[in-house]
């Protein structure tokens, strides 16, 4: 019960902070859009009268096309302000001050870190659904087409988002800084999409068996962003990516994830760990 | 019966990476807490209060020794379920009002709604802060944040208090009431732990001190040992004695001062004392009164951390 007043509070504050409002206010304008947007009255689908036809793609559902695209966008920024929109929650739970409020309560350490990471999570769960479901909604309701695939694929963006955060949780804890947590994040982010493309980028770098190994190593001990985000994406149409070719294999992945469970686990653990043996 | 009982307890923090340095916070500090007393922390900057008390609240680990609050080892949560603190530059989250700050970390002690919901008012009305119970504790001045850290210390209704600089940034009738909040407290057998500069505060309302310096204790006692006399007196004149009385009495007291009709004599005995009185009165000097010195906590202080030893 503690955990969830410290969860609920850290939402609160994340809510407060400027960048999860811009999130929100962004979120409202792109969802006037597609409202407004949107139109399916004489059978084809277009947005401000252009019809959506994909062009080299035979036998492409326009709705499909349509949800892949806003998927790809908009996970993109999802995960870009959700950074910056709690990166600091932690940082500023660690001040001085403040941290002594905490870790003298009757709550254990480890618990009040995860407490506080799903808090962030949470605000950032909060903003995607509404987003998400808003847009299913616009859409469902111009074409008649309730997309559940395009509904699954958000929804696993919050495991997704919560797996990548443990990297911010660990280097906000071990930096005490907000700046250098978004900087790794993204750095981080940036890596791990290089990670999952290594052998056709990384591996030429140095024809090491060793080197190959160490990077097939980074790329199962940390959260796989990108394999993910690519995963989930398959989840708007079974084949979807396979026929725009951005993926070789058709059907959804969940091995990413539980890669990305298992190290993320991890990374939470070592934040946990060194949050318990530190003196405030 | 001793509430808190530390033991020959020492930290010492360690920094830089490749020239590791090292502080030495703690010295093998030993002493106990009595249940129902308040227990003032003195020293000076530095000395060591804060980590001390940190340690004891499991926010700093100590590096050698052991202790036990309440019958619980150190580390064990049902410590902080049963304890009060309120850290010195807290900082409450700003967004909060006074009620939800109270209810927020009411909660984190475990507290139930319901208990919470009955307590708070009583808490606030007792703090002085019930008109401002809705307010946004970022527009609270320094002193309503004391008072309201005081507050939320309180809100799990514990056993022993740890109040770090309580009246800090509090004007003197602020002060004056928490003064009179802590000596409440302490009639209802709650156990009080104070760490503060302000010894006149600490002078009168605790029973027993410690004082720390660089880490090491230099003294544990009661007031009254404290500022008891020491054979000290202040006689008060009509006029101002003659060089040679003062000559004649210097001969055999330990000290003599003369302030215009005042004399601050310090004496070996009362015997002495006593012949001091017959001396000025074969003089033909006239006395208006005369008293014994009350040391104060503060010379007493000041006496053993420049001496470094009782």
């Amino acid at each position: 019960m503690n955990a969830f007043w410290l969860s609920y509070l850290t939402v609160r504050e994340a809510l407060l902070k400027g960048t999860l409002l811009f999130f929100f206010v962004v979120s409202n304008i792109v969802i006037i859009f597609f409202l407004f947007a949107i139109d399916s009255t004489n059978g084809d689908l277009s947005i401000f009268g252009n019809p959506i036809t994909p062009r080299g793609i035979p036998d492409f559902n326009p709705v499909d096309f349509l949800f892949l695209n806003i998927f790809s966008s908009s996970t993109f920024w999802v995960l870009l302000f959700g950074i910056f929109a709690t990166a600091g929650l932690i940082p500023a739970m660690l001040e001085k001050g403040t941290v002594e409020l905490y870790v003298s309560k009757p709550i254990s350490r480890p618990l009040l870190l995860l407490s506080r990471s799903i808090g962030a999570c949470a605000g950032i769960a909060f903003n995607l659904i509404y987003f998400a479901g808003a847009i299913w909604l616009i859409i469902g309701l111009k074409t008649g087409i309730w997309h559940q695939g395009f509904l699954l694929a958000a929804l696993t963006v919050i495991p997704l988002f919560f797996f990548y955060y443990s990297v911010v949780a660990l280097i906000a804890l071990i930096s005490n800084s907000t700046g250098f947590a978004i900087m790794f994040a993204l750095i981080f982010w940036f890596f791990s999409s290089a990670l999952n493309i290594r052998e056709m980028v990384m591996y030429v770098w140095w024809d090491n068996v060793v080197f190959h190994r160490v990077l097939d190593l980074l790329y199962y001990a940390t959260p796989q962003v990108s394999p993910m985000l690519e995963s989930a994406t398959k989840l708007i149409g079974p084949d979807i990516m396979k026929r725009t070719g951005l993926s070789e294999t058709a059907g959804f992945d969940s091995l990413p994830f539980l890669y990305s469970l298992l190290s993320s686990s991890l990374l939470y653990a070592l934040a946990a760990w060194r949050f318990s043996k530190k003196d405030y | 019966m001793p509430i808190v009982e530390v033991s020959n307890l020492t930290k010492s923090y360690t920094s830089g990476v490749f020239r590791k340095s090292s502080i030495q916070a703690l010295s093998g500090v030993s002493l106990s807490v009595n249940e129902g007393e308040i227990f003032g922390l003195l020293g000076p900057n530095g000395a060591g209060k804060t980590t001390f008390v940190k340690i004891l609240l499991s926010i700093v680990f100590p590096s050698s020794g052991t202790a036990t609050v309440l019958n619980h080892k150190l580390g064990s949560i049902e410590i902080r379920k049963k304890v009060g603190y309120l850290p010195e530059n807290h900082r409450y989250p700003s967004f909060l009002t006074a009620i939800d700050t109270m209810k927020h970390f009411g909660r984190l002690s475990g507290i139930p709604s319901r208990t919470l919901a009955a307590r708070i008012p009583t808490l606030l009305q007792l703090v002085g802060l019930a008109d401002w119970h809705k307010v946004k504790i970022r527009k609270f001045s320094k002193g309503m944040l004391q008072r309201l850290g005081l507050a939320v210390a309180m809100v799990n209704d514990p056993h022993i208090l740890f109040l770090d600089e309580p009246t800090d940034g509090v004007d003197p009738i602020g002060r004056k009431e928490i003064r009179d909040i802590l000596k409440s407290l302490r009639s209802q057998g709650k156990t009080i732990f104070l760490n503060s500069h302000m010894l006149s505060e600490v002078e009168e309302i605790s029973d027993r001190v410690a004082i720390l310096n660089k880490g090491h204790l230099l003294h544990v006692g009661t007031i009254a040992d404290i500022t008891s006399h020491q054979l000290e007196y202040e006689i008060r004149f009509l006029s101002p004695p003659p060089p040679a009385t003062l000559h004649q009495l210097r001969s055999f007291c330990k000290s003599v001062q003369q302030d215009q009709t005042l004399l601050h004599v310090a004496v070996n005995d009362r015997q002495d004392f006593q012949k001091v009185l017959d001396i000025l009165r074969q003089e033909g000097i006239e006395i208006e009164s005369f008293s014994p010195r009350k040391s104060r906590l503060e010379d007493y202080f000041m006496r053993v951390i420049s001496t470094g030893a009782e």
